[in-house]
């Protein structure tokens, strides 16, 4: 019966899967949103290029922070702790490199390992001890974002010619005249923090759809308890997603260090809400389970036209942001329930 | 509220471990500072000083917001959006005080509004936006964390948007009485915060509203069985919060005179959750502890007194709560109370409503 079912699904069906649903809707409003700036202020440059790739440049860190959101979040658990430590590894960056005189390479390596370090013992503790993940984070939170400010309360700028070198790299993109390559006009180009995001975006897909680890993820997120009596490693299993999701955050602190050059003990205030917004905009439910990666990234784009559909706008506050995202939010919540009311029914049925 | 007096129970009760951990601070603190629990009088102001009126005072809004927030808990949900609501009370109050601010720039001992709508109006308003948060949860059904997410995000731009960006500031009497001024020798904030107290207290123990929350939160769908309207009692305890988180607000921006949508109210729902689980309320609903979020809040006030006292900077406080948070929460963790508590012949059933 069962497999009579599974057989008679198509391409058609297969695509229409009531779990692909949510992203679908993600990439509806983001063409009507982008659709809607085209029409607007077509004429400024909004659908130009150049637009498009700042974009990315400009949420690069929120971006690869996302994707290890992404992964708690369809565990069933919230890591309130990845602005903290995006903060943090630019504070240990900055430190280092302009105060102490290190190598900014070093710095990196640690504040990675720091990172990761601080999410396996978050994730070993919500585990071990069953204290309830936003709380352990948010007390993770608190201490990233305390020994920030014990290091320095003030802005420390860097200027290293590694990190002046990694932060200016940049692909131009090029088109093609007369057998030439040219730059594009306006010129746009793509720069490192982008092609990170990318793998990390490529990374986050391979984990979750086609690793033994990522179906684990999936499970856990559907159901604890069976996946516990099915014998799968659920404690192994979460640690391991909140340490990559702390490896993850201080990548993104690296992003933003790349992308602004200084470390600011305040940096990034309130960032961990974007980040959840963005997977929860991207169609990841929080009662875990559900979620996609590719999701996320629409989710992070939609988030970022906002912004961007505000500065060519040019005369609304810019809090007007905010109270946008926050109809997203609400938009997109009320879609999933539904989804989700729709699919249980044909469940029961 | 008959409970057992033996000590095993008491050992396994997570309020007690609060108050361990809060006598311990206050032990530390009188150690590191003999003079921490003195308290003055002063003739001439007739008022008292020192440290713990201190404490008590700034922990007025954390224990005003975290009394709704205990029943939000209990019921098994959580409110993110209660800073931004006190970015709002504060911006739509000095709204109300400061209409002319375009025309006049000073702030002068004046209300360009009747002060009765000065006050009314931002706690009506919360108290809306409250009832929106419980909407969406009663009605859509949807998961407390992200609903009131969207007001978390959208909250403070609301706030920004009436004060169009900018910080207006009063010098209007009656308006800074409310954080400023005395009442029976004490700080009225502290009075405010003890009628809040005991008013949900009265509310919650005297009345049957209380049981129908810790039984909400332990299971909405048998409790809607038997015949609790769990939406009303959702309702009613997010629409609770929102007004506390008004009345907060107000006070907030009363003590500081002014209405800064920026700051106001950052890591208030932060605070106010950590006071709500180390008092002894479970993050998964069901019983709650008034008392107990009283001393998590005042827990959480007196570290940040006590790191003061050495010279460390504000921000960096962060740092120390979260430690002592820590040793908090895995003091009262699951295992480690079992492990504490262990009794041989008695059974843990493992549950979260015996907390």
């Amino acid at each position: 019966m069962l497999k009579a079912e599974t057989k008679r699904q198509g391409l058609f069906s297969r695509l229409f899967n009531p779990k692909f649903v949510m992203v679908y809707a993600t990439l509806g409003i983001f063409l009507v949103i982008y659709l809607f700036g085209a029409l607007m202020y077509g004429s400024k440059g909004f659908t130009s290029i150049r637009t498009f790739t700042l974009m990315f440049i400009d949420n690069a860190y929120v971006g690869i922070s996302a994707m290890g959101m992404t992964m708690v979040l369809i565990t069933g658990g919230i890591d309130l702790s990845v602005a903290a430590v995006a903060s943090l590894t630019g504070m240990f960056i900055a430190y280092g490199t302009s105060v102490l005189g290190l190598d900014p390479v070093a710095c990196m390596v640690f504040s990675l390992l720091v990172g990761t370090g601080l999410g396996l013992l978050m994730g070993a503790t919500i585990h071990c001890l069953n204290v309830p993940p936003f709380i352990t984070t948010l007390t993770g939170m608190f201490l990233a974002r305390g020994v920030c400010s014990l290091i320095s309360r003030e802005s420390i700028s860097i200027s290293h010619p590694t990190i002046d070198a990694l932060a200016g790299w940049k692909i131009y993109l090029m088109r093609l005249v007369d057998g030439e390559w040219v730059k594009i006009k306006p010129v746009a180009y793509i720069n490192f923090n982008v092609l990170l995001m990318i793998f990390m975006v490529i990374v986050g897909i391979v984990l979750l759809q086609w690793t033994r680890f990522g179906r684990n993820v999936y499970a856990i997120g559907g159901s604890e308890q069976s996946a516990k009596l099915m014998g799968l490693p659920v404690g192994r299993t979460k640690i391991l997603v909140y340490g990559f999701n702390g490896f993850c955050s201080a990548l993104a602190g690296i992003a933003y260090v790349l992308y602004v050059k200084s470390g600011w003990n305040l940096a990034l205030a309130g960032g961990e809400l974007d980040v959840i917004s963005s997977a929860v905009i991207g169609g990841v439910l929080l009662t875990g389970g559900v979620g996609y990666p590719i999701g996320t990234l629409l989710g992070v784009m939609l988030k970022s036209t906002i912004p961007a559909l505000i500065t060519f706008n040019g005369n609304l506050n810019s809090w007007w942001a905010k109270i946008a995202t926050g109809v997203l939010l609400l938009l997109f919540i009320v879609i999933q329930r539904i989804v989700v009311n729709y699919s249980a029914r044909k469940k029961a049925k | 509220m008959k409970r057992k007096l033996n000590w095993e129970s008491i050992v396994r009760s997570k309020v007690f471990w609060a108050v361990v951990a809060g006598a311990l601070i206050l032990l530390i603190a009188v150690i590191v500072r003999p003079d921490f629990l003195k308290i003055e009088y002063n003739e001439v102001t007739g008022m008292l000083y020192g440290v713990p009126i201190d404490i008590l005072n700034r922990s007025a809004e954390i224990i005003i917001i975290a009394m709704g927030m205990t029943l939000v808990i209990a019921l098994g949900g959580t409110d993110l959006s209660v800073g931004a609501l006190v970015a709002v009370s504060g911006a739509l109050a000095l709204k109300f005080l400061r209409w002319d601010v375009l025309i006049y720039n000073t702030p002068g001992n004046y209300t360009v509004m009747p002060f009765y709508l000065v006050i009314l109006v931002p706690l009506v308003a919360c108290t809306l936006m409250g009832a929106f948060n419980g909407l969406l949860i009663s009605r859509l059904k949807l998961q407390p964390i992200i609903a009131t997410l969207i007001l978390m995000v959208a909250g403070r731009g609301i706030a920004q948007i009436a004060t169009n960006g900018k910080q207006f500031t009063t010098m209007y009497t009656p308006y800074q009485f409310i954080a400023q001024g005395h009442v029976l020798w004490l700080p009225l904030p502290i009075i405010i915060a003890a009628v809040v107290l005991i008013s949900i207290a009265l509310f919650t123990r005297k009345t049957s509203f209380g049981m129908f929350v810790e039984s909400v939160g332990v299971n909405p769908n048998a409790s809607r069985v038997s015949g609790l309207k769990s939406n009303r009692i959702i309702m009613i305890a997010y629409m609770l919060t929102g007004f506390l988180s008004g009345i907060a607000g107000l006070i907030y921006s009363s003590r500081i005179s002014s209405c800064d949508s920026n700051n106001a109210g950052v890591n208030n729902e932060m605070d106010a959750i950590l006071a709500v689980v180390i008092g002894g309320t479970s993050m998964s609903g069901g019983k709650f502890s008034l008392a107990g979020t009283v001393v998590g809040a005042l827990i959480m006030r007196t570290i940040i007194t006590l790191v003061y006292f050495f010279g460390i900077v504000s921000e960096a406080i962060l740092a120390f709560e979260a430690v002592i948070i820590a040793v908090v929460i895995v003091l009262q963790s699951e295992p480690v109370r079992k492990a504490m508590a262990k009794r041989g012949h008695k059974k843990v059933t493992g549950g979260v409503v015996r907390a």
